[in-house]
């Protein structure tokens, strides 16, 4: 990352320690630069997909009738967008539920043999903008550390599923003897990986030539790794942003899942308002236990192959419903809070779906679609013809969106627009 | 599928003698223009085209897609039955000829090279770590789940070129190090070792809730020298050792003994023992440490020593209980039975005497991993650390004992004063000289000699050959014998490497093989990705998954050790059992929940990988089952021959459970099933066990042919 005013000399000429504004100028370069405030961008996962009989509107355009769950999020109608007949190419994977590891990368057939995932749509802004906030990219789960999040060698980024943890190391400065501890592993990191760097050429000495690549990918990692370190010892120097809110409960009990979306979510807006990081991942994950939902008495999952009996239905949408219902509540939140710039919908791009277009058969097309805030024109059902459009036309746009030179992503064959 | 050729041509001797890559192509073409194109040519549908497909093999597409065409073609299932067929003689020179240049071009494109440069994977980090330091391997276990999971690309986890490397794994490698050192460096005052009984006669907690009148307490029952559990629900909150005021101080391995005895119990019961913590008012019991039998009204002392954390606490919980029928008696969470809600019922318990918890427990002070670590370094009897010469020759000393065995090989010029130096600013500046030396420990620990199995091109050296044994059989670094006999030059001579192997496999660690492998190969770590549908099947539990997993552990370890044929693996007259899974099996006289090698009865309709309970359950979803994955499974996991993806555009079956029995009922007119039944149905090598396999329902019940729901 370039920038016309390097931050740590800002920092130090400024001399004070506080939450500094974004200048213009220190604004990345690449980012658009009639951009006054920040883009941000927040992808939500629900892996075990959305009941279609329940959220696709059958009418496009925007008189659609709202469905049972489109319902639940109608009042925030005019802010976001809906679409239908999106999916990826080929995702039928080793795993029937492979096609989760995929949503944000478009790599096709995953988990079957020599696959590699690609980069994910956060992990190209994250890389794009750098350390411009503390966290270049949040990611985030329910469960296990699982994540949709892939880096540019096809490495997971694991989530954090921690509410609490994730509060402590957002916004709770650490007692001075942490903070010297930690200061103190980044110095050591910081010659350790130096020290790497100068084994190079010793090194190579000792592998084939086929091999040199492989070493080639672990030095290009211990050089960008060190250039992460650097910046993160430029943050840890800088006191963190002080919120309203105060440390939250963690919830120990797997089961309940709203509990735990509901958690996560109200992470987002905090995570937004004080510009900590403005690419937030979240996935939705089965826990392959049964939901804390009154009327529930099978795990998601089950209920999710319910095999048309409507008395699985009938419980997978009471689950669905809660869901659908924080969601309501995070759009609801980032509409009503706002920075200088306006309210954090506006600036934010909230993308909202499923891997799963119908996991009664695992399939993966027609998924479930939406696109709220972000300043785009809202308001209307987008259908496209049969059930398998490139959805990485979406991320183009999406990617171009939040500044991103990008003419392709995935399986793209162009940026999508509507209006 | 590289080695699958590979293999097949180094067995039949065809390695000898260099083939031209091009020299396939006159006849292949031949065959090519004459069957095939009429399919697969300009124009045609198929995915696979002739036309512009170029004969060089160096090029890596090429090479695959004639891979491909060479494995469909060997197993005929090319052309395609009703095509008209082409001379088997003209097939078989074809197959020849295209096996020989495509092992020529396999082995020239490896040149010098043995196996790509490959990393220690995140079990192996963990192993390896564990060994390495002399920590507590589930220290090391903990400390890989911090680092970036494998990708799934669809084989093995150790194939280099899938693995990868980020910036995200070089941090997570330097964080790993920096816990990994932390928990086996430890000096100054060892932690007291405590002794903590609870008689649960005596509690004051337990009377408390046994008489307790609000709702869901009173479950309890007070005895004379024991308080007696019916259930397994408030087991969170009654018989854990924080309520009874122990909670784990310094990490750790702990004694922990148990005495209970059953209570009116008619029938084997059992208790279960858990690691778990205090979450709100209840612990949750997440980790099963083990489950115990009580049988015949005898009391039973059980003694286990688990590595407990601080913070964790142990839980007691029961099972197998049988809940009478009773009308005269109303469960104790009704509020209106008011005081001794369980006084008179009459129903199997588990009455639990007393749990004694003992620890740490320390060998020596500080531990041998400290002493063994920093060796040369004195310390005094608080524990102190007393260096005995200057500090820059230990750390010299320090670096080179350790990253010796870190680099799996004597180090090599430069090597010693590289991390060596890394401590030496640290000491220069006059900080301690523990964090000094961490420096360079962390520095070898995120090292490629340490991260990747590096080695020169060329014949593999002795110590290239005791790494490449031990991360085979141990999924670790070798060991003192290995890393001796390497350095003596003998562990390539044939009898002293079969004498390792042996021995090798008769230790304890080869259990880590055995898992990893079924792991993967027969996919075994997907056992917990679906639980089965509660309502459906309330008879599984945490204990059944537990044992259906060890079942098939202890089958394959079993087939290594006493050396059977492969085709034990799927036909087998017995199997491992513990009374769980024996009850679930319909198994008659197997007490206790111990596992151990049990023959089938002739008639038992179990006996092999493909009837055990853990591959059944792996290839069902949790509520319906379907033969199509069962079958996938046969053809991917034992035969090695994945199906051919789906053609493009064909959607997946919608299962529809509404008065439908089995797959093959499903509506004819459904065009996707059939066709991807049709995936299936060409390999007709295993008609029986498709079918056959649908009589094994969801929780992996033997409910015969006349298939039910």
């Amino acid at each position: 990352m370039t920038f016309p005013v390097d931050r740590r000399t800002f920092l130090r000429a400024s001399g004070v320690a506080l939450a500094l504004p974004l200048l213009e100028s220190m604004q990345p370069t690449l980012a658009r630069a009639a951009a006054a405030s920040p883009k941000r961008m927040v992808n939500i996962c629900s892996t075990l997909g959305l009941y279609a009989g329940s959220w696709f509107p059958t009418a496009a355009g925007p008189g659609y009738e709202a469905t049972e769950y489109l319902a639940l999020i109608d009042g925030h109608r005019d802010r976001y967008t809906l679409f239908s007949g999106f999916a990826h190419q080929e995702q039928s994977g080793r795993q029937p539920h492979n096609s989760e590891i995929t949503w944000l990368t478009a790599a096709r057939r995953p988990g079957m043999d020599g696959f590699r995932n690609t980069i994910s749509v956060d992990q190209i802004v994250s890389n794009h903008l750098g350390y411009v906030t503390r966290f270049p990219s949040v990611v985030l789960a329910t469960v296990t550390p699982q994540s949709q999040s892939f880096t540019r060698s096809g490495a997971m980024v694991p989530a954090e599923t921690s509410a609490a943890q994730l509060f402590r190391k957002m916004f709770l400065q650490g007692t001075p003897e942490e903070v010297a501890r930690e200061a103190q592993s980044l110095n050591d990191g910081g010659s350790i990986l130096d020290r790497l760097k100068s084994q190079t050429t010793s090194l190579r000495r000792h592998v084939s030539a086929g091999d040199q690549q492989k070493l080639d990918a672990y030095f290009d990692a211990v050089r960008t790794a060190e250039e992460d370190l650097a910046e993160v010892k430029a943050w840890q120097q800088r006191p963190k942003p002080v919120v309203d809110a105060t440390l939250p409960t963690d919830i120990p009990n797997p089961a309940d899942l709203i509990g735990r979306v509901k958690a996560m979510f109200h992470m987002i807006p905090l995570i937004l308002e004080t510009d900590s990081s403005r690419v937030i991942s979240m996935m939705i994950q089965d826990h392959g236990v049964v939901p804390q939902v009154p009327g529930v008495t099978s795990d998601q999952h089950s209920l999710s192959h319910h095999g048309q009996d409507d008395a699985k239905i009938a419980q997978l949408k009471k689950v669905e419903v809660e869901i659908v219902t924080a969601f309501n509540d995070l759009l609801t939140q980032l509409r009503e809070r706002s920075d200088t710039n306006g309210s954090l919908l506006d600036q934010t791009t909230v993308l909202f779906g499923s891997n799963l277009g119908n996991a009664n058969a695992h399939t993966a097309t027609d998924l479930p679609i939406l696109v709220a805030g972000g300043g785009f024109s809202h308001g209307q059902h987008i259908v496209h013809e049969g059930d398998n459009a490139p959805l990485c036309n979406l991320f183009v746009t999406m990617l171009q969106d939040m500044g991103v030179e990008a003419d392709t992503f995935g399986q793209s064959t162009g940026a999508l627009t509507w209006g | 599928m590289i080695n699958r050729v590979f293999c097949l041509a180094f067995l039949v001797g065809l390695v000898s003698g260099v083939v031209s890559a091009q020299s396939f192509e006159p006849e292949v073409r031949r065959l090519v223009q004459g069957t095939c194109v009429r399919c697969h040519g300009v124009g045609t549908v198929t995915p696979l085209s002739f036309e512009g497909l170029g004969y060089d093999l160096t090029d890596h597409e090429t090479f695959q897609t004639w891979e491909k065409v060479y494995e469909r073609l060997v197993r005929g299932e090319m052309p395609p039955p009703a095509a008209p067929q082409p001379d088997p003689g003209a097939v078989e020179m074809v197959l020849g000829s295209l096996k020989r240049a495509l092992v020529a071009a396999n082995l020239a494109a490896r040149g010098e090279q043995r196996t790509s440069l490959r990393r220690l994977t995140r079990l192996e980090y963990g192993y390896t770590v564990a060994d390495l330091l002399l920590v507590d391997t589930a220290v090391g276990t903990e400390l890989a789940q911090g680092l970036p999971a494998e990708a799934d690309s669809g084989g093995f986890d150790t194939v280099a070129a899938n693995q990868s490397m980020s910036p995200l794994h070089v941090k997570s490698y330097l964080a790993a190090a920096d816990l990994a050192l932390d928990a086996a460096i430890a000096v100054g005052p060892p932690p007291p070792t405590e002794r903590h009984t609870i008689d649960y006669a005596q509690s004051q907690y337990l009377y408390g809730i046994s008489a307790a009148k609000a709702l869901g307490l009173g479950i309890v029952k007070p005895l004379d020298d024991a308080f007696v559990a019916f259930f397994d629900f408030g087991s969170t909150y009654t018989f854990h050792s924080l309520s009874e005021g122990f909670g784990v101080p310094y990490p750790g391995r702990y004694r922990v003994v148990v005495e209970a005895y059953p209570y009116q119990a008619d029938t084997p019961v059992s208790f279960t023992m858990h690691r778990g913590r205090l979450s709100g008012v209840a612990a949750s019991l997440d980790s099963l440490i083990g489950s115990f039998d009580l049988v015949r009204d005898a009391p039973r002392t059980v003694e286990v020593t688990p590595f407990l954390r601080p913070g964790e606490l142990i839980g007691l919980s029961v099972a197998d209980l049988d809940i009478p029928v009773v009308t005269d008696w109303r469960p104790p969470g009704d509020p209106s039975l008011g005081y001794g809600g369980m006084k008179d019922f009459p129903g199997e318990g588990v009455a639990f005497k007393s749990m004694t918890i003992e620890g740490p427990l320390l060998e020596m002070w500080p531990p041998r991993s400290t002493r063994e670590l920093l060796m040369g370094v004195e310390f005094d009897e608080d524990g102190e650390m007393r260096l005995t010469k200057d500090p820059y020759a230990h750390v010299s000393d320090i670096v080179d004992r350790f990253a010796t065995r870190a680099f799996r090989r004597p180090l090599e010029g430069g090597e010693l004063e590289a991390y060596a130096s890394l401590a030496h600013p640290l000491l220069d500046e006059g900080r301690p000289f523990f964090e000094a030396v961490r420096v360079s420990l962390r520095g070898i620990l995120s090292a490629p000699p340490f991260l990747y199995h590096t080695g020169a091109p060329g014949t593999l050296d002795d110590f290239g050959l005791a790494t490449r044994l031990s991360y085979f059989l141990w999924r670790s670094m070798p060991d003192a014998e290995l890393f001796d006999l390497a350095g003596v030059g003998r562990l390539s001579e044939p009898t002293v490497l079969a004498g390792q192997v042996d021995r090798m496999l008769d230790d304890i660690r080869s259990e880590r093989f055995v898992q990893d492998f079924a792991g993967q190969a027969f996919r075994l770590y997907e056992l917990g990705a679906t639980a089965p549908d509660p309502t459906l099947y309330p008879e599984f539990d945490g204990r059944l998954g537990q044992a259906i997993e060890e079942e098939t552990e202890l089958f394959l370890a079993e087939l290594i050790a006493t050396n059977h044929g492969v085709g034990r693996l799927i036909d087998a007259d017995f199997t491992f059992l513990n009374r769980r899974l024996a009850e679930h099996y319909g198994v008659e006289d197997v007490e206790g929940q111990q596992m151990r090698k049990v023959t089938l009865p002739a008639d038992s309709p179990r006996g092999g990988l493909l009837t055990q309970a853990s591959i059944l359950k792996i290839t069902a979803n949790g509520t319906t089952t379907s033969p199509i994955p069962r079958g996938n499974f046969v053809l991917a996991n034992l035969l090695g021959q994945p199906a051919p993806p789906p053609p493009p555009g064909i959607g997946t079956i919608e299962p529809d459970t509404r008065g439908t029995t089995t797959i093959r009922e499903l509506p004819p007119c459904d065009r996707s099933a059939r066709i991807r039944l049709g995936v299936i149905r060409p390999d007709r090598r295993f008609p029986n066990t498709l079918s056959g396999l649908r009589w094994y329902g969801d929780v992996w019940r033997f409910r015969g042919p006349p298939a039910v729901p």
